[in-house]
């Protein structure tokens, strides 16, 4: 057990990618605390279901585009457990739509969720990490989309482009004091986000992916456990793209 | 708490805030010059004392941020005005200002943070 009784934060944590972050930290031995929204009956499903295979995870409700959300839970954690060891920063929400007809709420909605919600998470444990622990582990889920552009999302690729400036702005503040800052950026990977464009385009996908196949979410999980683990002491401010290939642009004829 | 017995605890709180050697701490030493203090250790340091000692810390009390923000009331030509002696000595009332005011260049203000400074500081708090 890699991480064992060692606190962790996931926000998003109910489904997709956070749901087998959860369970891939608690199989390693940590606490988990996991963030959800709207989806209780999954939250409480994965509660029940990291429980059954002995480990421990507990679901606090919150919107992390709310500061307060932030604050609250992660004094609720600190309450429970004494302290916070990892944070993965990995709810996020798309907005597709062409740009020249983007509402401003689409881009607000996304920048909020996917970059406000990484800074209040971070800055809610910053001072346990930073002063009190001097030690603990921040991965931010970010995505190719940051650097491999396509149509419709300008609102969700700039705020993954602000997540992985973050994420290397963060670093270098903090690493002074034992705490590493890294992003995974996950390609295409199957979950209830990429749905529709599945549908829509999944095998033409899958032909310009080099492995072949769309990623599933315990190809991300098994990154984020890595950047959390004494292996990856050494690693901080980087991204780790997890794509099958998809963002090396090959042509496939 | 005796004067001893306050540099005593602040003393650990610095060795273990910068990672310095419990003998680079003496009363004298200034914490940027010579103990390498960066913003961020300040903010630490002032974390540590609260803890330490049971006291409350205003943000803008124990180190002040960006002392007069470049006031010509307060600084003119690189030295601080004799009213920005006498700011000094309304916000840092615990601190001796005497070898200072003899020549008060204003990037020498980080020298007065010293290991001293922090202990007359705390035994003022604690009355």
């Amino acid at each position: 057990m890699l991480l064992k009784d060692q606190v962790a934060i996931v926000t998003g944590g109910s489904r997709g990618i956070g749901r087998a972050i959860v369970r891939a930290l608690a199989r390693e031995g940590a606490r988990v605390a996991f963030v959800y929204k709207g989806s209780e009956p999954a939250a409480r499903e994965l509660e029940a279901e990291v429980a059954a295979a002995g480990g421990l995870a507990k679901a606090h409700q919150g919107d992390v585009a709310d500061p307060e959300a932030a604050r609250r839970i992660v004094a609720g954690v600190l309450a429970d457990w004494g302290r916070v060891d990892i944070l993965v920063n990995n709810a996020g929400v798309i907005r597709d739509g062409l740009f020249v007809r983007m509402e401003p709420d689409a881009w607000r909605q996304v920048l909020s969720t996917n970059l406000d919600g990484a800074f209040y998470f971070c800055r809610a444990v910053a001072d346990q990490m930073v002063f009190k622990q001097r030690s603990g582990r921040i991965v931010n889920v970010s995505s190719v989309a940051a650097e491999h552009a396509n149509p419709g999302q300008t609102n969700y690729a700039a705020s993954k482009g602000a997540v992985n400036a973050f994420t290397r702005a963060l670093a270098v503040e903090v690493g002074g004091r034992g705490v590493t800052v890294n992003a995974v950026a996950p390609g295409f990977v199957e979950t209830d986000m990429t749905e529709a464009v599945r549908n829509k385009a999944g095998e033409l996908i899958k032909k310009a992916i080099p492995l072949k196949r769309l990623g599933r979410p315990e190809d991300v999980a098994g990154v984020v456990v890595f950047l959390c683990s004494p292996a990856a002491a050494y690693i901080t401010g980087q991204v780790i793209t997890v794509d099958g290939g998809l963002s090396l642009g090959a042509v496939v004829a | 708490m005796t004067q001893d017995e306050i540099f005593e605890k602040v003393r650990q709180q610095l060795v273990d805030a910068l990672s310095v050697d419990e003998d680079e701490v003496t009363p004298q030493a200034r914490l940027q010059a010579d103990l390498n203090a960066e913003s961020i250790d300040f903010l630490d340091i002032v974390f540590r004392l609260e803890r330490e000692f049971g006291i409350k810390i205003d943000r803008n009390e124990l180190f002040p941020e960006s002392i007069f923000q470049g006031d010509p009331d307060f600084v003119q030509d690189g030295k601080v005005t004799p009213k920005g002696i006498e700011e000094l000595m309304r916000r840092m009332p615990y601190a001796d200002l005497s070898a200072f005011a003899k020549d008060p260049q204003f990037d020498k203000i980080g020298d007065l943070f010293t290991v001293d400074l922090i202990v007359r500081y705390v035994k003022s708090k604690l009355g």
